[in-house]
């Protein structure tokens, strides 16, 4: 759900803040741990702990729905699933609480990687429709397996989990779940600022980009779906202990809705929504007991409300409010952010250029041939420009190399390997980067954090080094950031590295794209058009910038109209026209080719013009 | 084995049939899955019962819960859909707008009419008296309902053969082109809502003597009319059909071998193996969308 | 000769990004108007925002004495403006006669002119009289591009306005529809083009127009500005040496 007219940070942004986001996170856990000596009412108590199991399934949902783009309808099932694996485990079976919360989370997690399956051929709201659908047959098996769930009467007396042969309070039920909100917290917002928060904005805004910036789509949603249920299924064993009675009632479709209006309200996709959501629901208590009647209207008209009005909820209007405060008074509208602790420029190594070798390629859309038996030979570490009128197939060419389509006939290899048939994030991976014609970057996050996509595919810090922030992810994110901002200075667009994408003019999106490949160290690099809409000063400078990354070993691949910059750059020129090769050589060779002049500039043949 | 499954699976896929014929109606020229759906065929039913309980002759029931609940679709896409999808064409906002609508229809229509079933008397001279026919046990309004669903498909299929079908077409393949061929797609969308409302709510009414009328029809009916218009292909109205049949059937069948929470389960798992297999459904076809 | 088309001065942009600015041109009836620049200099941008598919966010587009800058595409199409969009945007699902006859939606004719109207689309371009039940998406690249002309066609245009034409066609067919564009002039409709193929263009219109980087860099009658060398520098992008 991106909106481009509420300009927005990064990420994680809050966390980047050393002062606002510690101190404020600081005040909060004082706070949360010291609420149960002053709650001075069990029933406080219990709203406390109700809070932070919500929170958790909140969190869940927001890293599904909010980030990923997925919007789930199910989350109130998963939640029963956890708590009922828990419940029997405990009752019925007599394990103690902890192993049965593991279990209950690693089933849950099971359920979460079902469903994923059809959602990576389908569409989002394929996906919504489906999650309905599973919470109705999970709604169903809560009653039909009886001999399992004692079907309407549910499972009676959970204990409370203990420890060193005690058992727990309110008070240590409390202090647990609050323990494993705030850890919930600090990891999601350490994973949303390295590559997964990126990969996951990715997949939402913009699948092309995830594809090309070698992102494998199934394993990135299939990891999102997991984590997220995982952690609602723990919310799940939480959520039974807290009740000790669980019944097929506390699981009706409304309970899911309840989580996505929570996620919507706090702000989806935003770090601090799941947070501000639930607890803006429990400081209304009176609200949920005196209109229970009218719940899901209320439900409805707020979820309305907020799509129309507020599609970043409060998270997102607190921020629109702060930088409107921060403007009015007189402070720049754009803080300089703390610049990454750069360890000294980062070094460009050479690399050794990619060769392409491309057979009798053909592609039909239809009845239209796009390229009929194109073959092309690229040497490794040269500049090859691509030309020939709108419609030639040039940047179908391009498509093919780079996995999007599958040619109907032909090869394409990379130096000794055949990708026909490969994967756009396997071919990106092999060392292909790529630019469009329209640019695809993310417009909500920085240039910066753009330019960063590019490596998702390079970054070697495990998942746990990065949501536990450990120093290997700790370093890799900080020269990351040094080196996004080195390429950004290197295509020229240092002064805007946190601009956000969305904000920069079409030729400067296109200069980061460029900045966003080489990030990845391509071995090959492929530009669509990158001089179109430039400025006569802008494509000097663009020129020079293609020849400083060839000077580094890299094979550039250039579809380019305009045709000096192309005889500047380029040693070799490919003229197709209408889905064939009509010429090949030295730029000087080829311009001069009648035929190329009159397929070009549609001039008629000197012949046909003399007659 | 119950020959009866036969006809009771057809004529519940009907009713599943007549609900994803509804989402298509409203699918084709906006993009937009109407969550509400399953509720707007709920308030029909409700409509058109108590138009009945109060005397009126049943196709004058039909005809006011068409026209209200039309009017009522017409308002979604006033207030949860036009607005939403005007600010971005490629966000999927509308699906939690259009679920926030369905939220608030179910409440007050709750609230409206309770949650007691009304039955609904089939308009004469159907009945829902069984009799037995080639070992069948059907009645004359199952009979019906299935003969007339076809047809009413069929003749929907027809008007898409029309210029303004063929402009809604248009509008579903390619947007600004439609556009610069004078079609207006904001209006064949509010027409669409109004004509997919008034389906919906003629979907109800035909669905009430065979489930009842009851405020708590809503989101199974959505899931259903889901299931029948994803395995058919959304935007295929005639996969829609036989996805409906072929759902009805095998869940009658299930019926007869498991328990109604297995049922449930088996036909899930179905959409999920045609959904991996097919992403498109059985009869949808691919759409041509370039990088 | 009278100006059917006056764009005065139009700002056009996406978002916060400007695309043309301060752009003025003048199409005078009857006449074949080119419009030529390299690839984002800001052609298309232009023709969508006469055709009501942006709106600009100053200046106006007075067609026939009316101004409709802001209009809705429909009531531009109602106007006699008629738009073939870049790539042959044609409904490739649907048939050659469904897709003429969506040519014809909201035009207000006698049901026994309707038979004319396809009468002379064929006539233009019989081939499509062959293929009248074909989907429009087998037909090939060629075919296509004469569909999408001859769908505008249907609405018999005051000004019909062309994005490319030539795309990805063989010269012989671009031969073919360039030779169209002709008639079409003698017949009395006014043309606006925005064409690649700069000389083919230049030499069957009256009168043309450069843009680059989404300004209007030179305008003049066809033949002094292909002998020039300002349509050079703007496509193929030669540097102004200063």
């Amino acid at each position: 759900m991106s909106d481009r007219t509420i300009p927005r940070g990064g990420a994680a942004r809050v966390l980047d803040n050393p002062w606002l986001g510690r101190t404020a996170i600081l005040v909060l856990a004082v706070a949360i741990y010291v609420f149960p000596l002053i709650a001075h009412s069990d029933y406080r108590l219990y709203l406390g702990t109700q809070v932070g199991i919500y929170l958790l399934v909140a969190m869940g949902l927001n890293l599904l729905s909010g980030y990923t783009g997925q919007p789930s309808l199910c989350h109130g099932a998963l939640l029963a699933i956890g708590a009922y694996v828990t419940a029997i485990a405990t009752v019925d079976h007599g394990w103690s609480f902890w192993p049965a919360a593991l279990v209950g989370m690693a089933i849950t997690a099971g359920a979460g990687a079902l469903i994923a399956l059809p959602a990576f051929r389908v569409s989002a709201w394929y996906f919504a429709l489906i999650t309905l659908a599973f919470a109705e047959v999970v709604g169903g098996m809560l009653i039909e397996w009886g001999g399992l769930t004692h079907s309407f009467s549910g499972v009676v007396g959970i204990p409370m989990p203990s420890a060193f042969g005690q058992s727990f309070n309110a008070a240590q039920l409390f202090w647990l779940v609050a323990t494993i909100d705030i850890a919930c917290f600090i990891m999601m917002a350490n994973m949303m600022r390295g590559r997964f928060g990126r990969g996951f904005i990715a997949l939402r805004d913009n699948e092309i980009a995830a594809r090309a910036s070698g992102i494998s789509l199934v394993r990135l949603k299939m990891f999102a779906f997991v984590v997220s249920a995982a952690v609602t299924g723990l919310a799940g064993a939480f959520y039974a202990v807290q009740k000790t009675v669980i019944t097929p009632d506390d699981f009706t479709a409304d309970v899911s809705i309840f989580f996505l209006v929570v996620v919507v309200l706090g702000g989806s996709g935003r770090l601090w929504g799941a947070a501000l959501g639930t607890v803006a629901f429990f400081v209304v208590p009176e609200l949920l007991t005196s209109l229970q009647a009218w719940r899901l209207l209320i439900y409805g008209v707020v979820l309305l409300a907020l799509m129309l009005f507020a599609p970043h909820g409060l998270a997102g209007a607190i921020a629109s409010a702060w930088r409107s405060l921060r403007v009015a008074l007189g402070a720049s509208p754009r803080p300089p952010p703390p610049l990454a602790t750069a360890p000294g420029a980062p070094t460009v190594q050479k690399v050794r250029g990619m060769a392409v070798s491309i057979a009798g390629l053909l592609k039909r859309f239809g009845g239209v041939t796009a390229l009929d038996r194109v073959s092309l030979k690229v040497e490794a570490g040269s500049v090859h420009a691509i030309v020939g009128p709108n419609g030639s197939g040039k940047t179908t060419l391009l498509n093919m190399i780079c996995g999007f389509f599958r040619p109907d006939e032909g090869s394409i290899r990379l130096d000794d390997v055949e990708v026909v048939g490969r994967s756009t994030a396997g071919i990106a991976r092999l060392g292909v980067g790529r630019t469009f014609q329209t640019p695809k970057l993310l417009p909500e996050l920085t240039a910066t954090e753009n330019a960063m996509l590019g490596a998702f595919a390079a970054e070697r810090a495990s998942t746990i080094e990065v949501a536990l922030w450990a120093p290997r992810a700790r370093r890799e994110h900080a020269a990351l950031a040094a080196q996004a901002e080195h390429f950004l200075g290197f295509v020229g667009l240092g002064e805007r590295v946190h601009e956000q994408a969305g904000e920069l003019p079409h030729g400067q999106q296109r200069l980061a794209e460029i900045a966003r490949a080489l990030i990845g160290r391509p071995r090959l690099l492929l530009l669509d058009e990158p001089a179109a809409g430039l400025s006569l000063t802008e494509l000097d400078k663009l020129g020079a910038l293609i020849r400083s990354i060839a000077d580094l070993g890299v094979t550039v691949v250039i579809v380019e109209h305009h045709l000096e910059l192309v005889a500047d750059i380029c040693r070799h020129v490919t003229v197709l026209d209408r889905g064939t090769v009509l010429a090949e050589g030295t730029p000087d060779a080829v311009f001069a080719d009648p035929a190329v002049i009159a397929a070009y500039m549609g001039a008629r043949p000197l012949a046909e013009a003399a007659s | 084995m119950d020959l009866d499954i036969i006809p009771n699976g057809l004529a519940a896929g009907s009713l599943y049939a007549l609900i994803a014929v509804g989402f298509n109606i409203l699918y084709r020229p906006t993009n937009v899955f109407n969550f509400a759906q399953g509720d707007l065929v709920m308030l029909g039913a409700m409509i058109g019962a108590s138009a009945m309980a109060a005397g009126a002759p049943w196709v004058i029931a039909l005809a006011a819960a068409a026209v209200f609940v039309g009017l009522i679709a017409l308002l979604e896409n006033a207030v949860a859909v036009a607005p939403v999808v005007r600010r971005s064409s490629v966000s999927h906002a509308w699906i939690i707008s259009t679920l926030a609508y369905s939220l608030i229809i179910d409440n007050l229509v709750g609230h409206a009419w309770g949650p007691d079933p009304i039955r609904v008397d089939p308009p004469a001279p159907l009945s829902t008296t069984t009799f037995t026919v080639a070992g069948m046990r059907t009645s004359s309004y199952q009979i019906a309902l299935i003969v007339g669903t076809a047809l009413m498909i069929l003749l929907i299929e027809r008007f898409y053969r029309t210029r303004s079908g063929k402009a809604v077409m248009a509008v579903a393949e390619d947007r600004d082109a439609a556009l610069l061929r004078g079609i207006d797609p904001g209006r064949l969308s509010r027409w669409s809502f109004f004509l997919g409302g008034g389906f919906a709510a003629v979907a109800g009414l035909l669905a009430s003597p065979v489930l009842y009328a009851s405020t708590q029809l809503g989101p199974a009916l959505l899931i259903k009319g889901f299931e029948a218009a994803a395995i058919g292909g959304v935007g295929n109205n005639r996969g829609a059909l036989v996805a409906g049949w072929i759902l009805g059937l095998a869940e009658a069948l299930g019926g007869s071998l498991l328990s109604p929470g297995y049922q449930q389960a088996s036909t899930f798992v179905l959409l999920l193996v045609i959904l991996l297999i097919q992403p498109r459904g059985l009869f949808g076809q691919p759409e041509a969308r370039n990088v | 000769m009278t100006a059917l088309l006056q764009v005065e001065a139009i700002d056009v942009g996406y978002g916060h990004v400007g695309v043309l600015e301060n752009v003025s041109l003048t199409v005078d009836q009857g006449s074949i108007v080119a419009l030529v620049g390299s690839n984002g200099a800001g052609k298309s941008t232009l023709l969508r925002a006469i055709s009501g598919l942006l709106r600009p966010r100053r200046g106006r587009i007075v067609f026939a004495g009316t101004d409709l800058a802001g209009a809705p595409p429909n009531r531009v199409v109602d106007a006699g403006i008629l738009h073939v969009a870049e790539g042959r945007r044609l409904f490739r699902q649907q048939s050659v006669d469904d897709n003429l006859e969506l040519g014809l939606y909201g035009a207000r004719i006698a049901r026994s002119n309707v038979a004319a109207r396809y009468a002379r689309v064929f006539e233009l371009f019989p081939v499509l009289a062959e293929r009248r039940r074909s989907r429009a998406g087998v037909l090939s690249g060629g075919q296509q591009q004469m569909l999408a002309i001859a769908q505008a066609l249907m609405r018999e245009p005051r000004l019909l306005m062309l994005d490319e034409p030539s795309l990805g066609l063989a010269p012989i067919i671009v031969d073919q529809v360039l030779e169209v564009l002709l008639r079409l002039r003698d017949g009395g409709t006014t043309i606006l083009l925005v064409e690649q193929m700069v000389e083919r263009a230049l030499e069957i219109a009256d009168f043309g127009f450069v843009l680059q980087n989404g300004r209007l860099i030179g305008q003049g009658p066809a033949a002094e500005l292909a002998r020039s060398d300002i349509v050079t520098s703007a496509y193929v992008g030669a540097k102004q040496h200063n």
